[in-house]
């Protein structure tokens, strides 16, 4: 299937991979298609771009390669998903990056609302976090 | 807004699913429990709203910044070997 994306132009997509977010995104009502489109010169950052409006695209990162210690529990995820115990297996977490300051350098990603993807049923949830002792503007490159 | 005075152990219903109780009130801190479907994503407002402007925020970022950050980490990596 074409798609028309926010950064590449026209790409074709497998619509098998297309995963649904049945709750959505806070600030983004009623866009519940994405898919995640992978480019060569950009890893590790990966698109999560919206099927419903071309429009709109997230960058993620897995928070593992700038916060190795990250951790997370994932059972209020599971719940509000119905995901059996046994797909915890195919979880799979990324952070949500923000790069609006247009530095590099200054890039942050949230540690406090990341995606979860379930890879076997191809549906994900986007997870609000309180009381945890990470930030919502983590750099991704410490300060020295 | 509706305004409603509620008691310790009293509650509201909002719909047909979903009850607030008053559980206790400690000075300027006030225990609510909430019983709602599974469908029903109950949340603290203040996180709901830094995770909705941080995403906000994040759907504005261009794909230039990050080609130029994706080099930086891998020298960032290649450094730490």
């Amino acid at each position: 299937m074409k798609l028309e994306t926010r950064d590449f132009g026209s790409v074709d997509i497998d619509e098998q991979k297309t995963i649904m977010m049945p709750s959505g995104m806070p600030g983004f009502p009623g866009m519940q298609r994405f898919v995640i489109l992978e480019r060569e010169e950009s890893r590790p950052f990966l698109w999560y771009q919206c099927v419903d409006d071309p429009g709109l695209a997230f960058v993620i990162i897995n928070p593992l390669l700038f916060k190795p210690d990250y951790s997370l529990d994932l059972t209020p995820a599971m719940k509000d998903m119905s995901w059996e115990e046994p797909e915890e297996g195919n979880l799979v977490v990324y952070a949500i990056v923000n790069a609006s300051e247009g530095v590099p350098e200054k890039i942050t990603a949230n540690l406090i609302g990341p995606l979860v993807i379930n890879t076997g049923k191809n549906e994900a949830v986007q997870m609000v976090i309180s009381g945890s002792p990470y930030s919502h503007k983590q750099p991704i490159f410490q300060s020295t | 807004m509706l305004v409603l005075a509620r008691k310790v152990n009293e509650s509201i219903t909002i719909g047909d699913d979903v009850v607030i109780k008053v559980i206790g009130v400690e000075g300027m801190q006030v225990r609510l429990g909430i019983d709602a479907p599974r469908n029903v994503r109950v949340l603290r407002q203040e996180v709901y709203e830094k995770i909705r402007e941080e995403n906000l925020l994040s759907a504005r970022g261009e794909a230039g910044a990050f080609i130029k950050a994706a080099g930086l980490l891998n020298t960032e990596d290649r450094s730490k070997k």
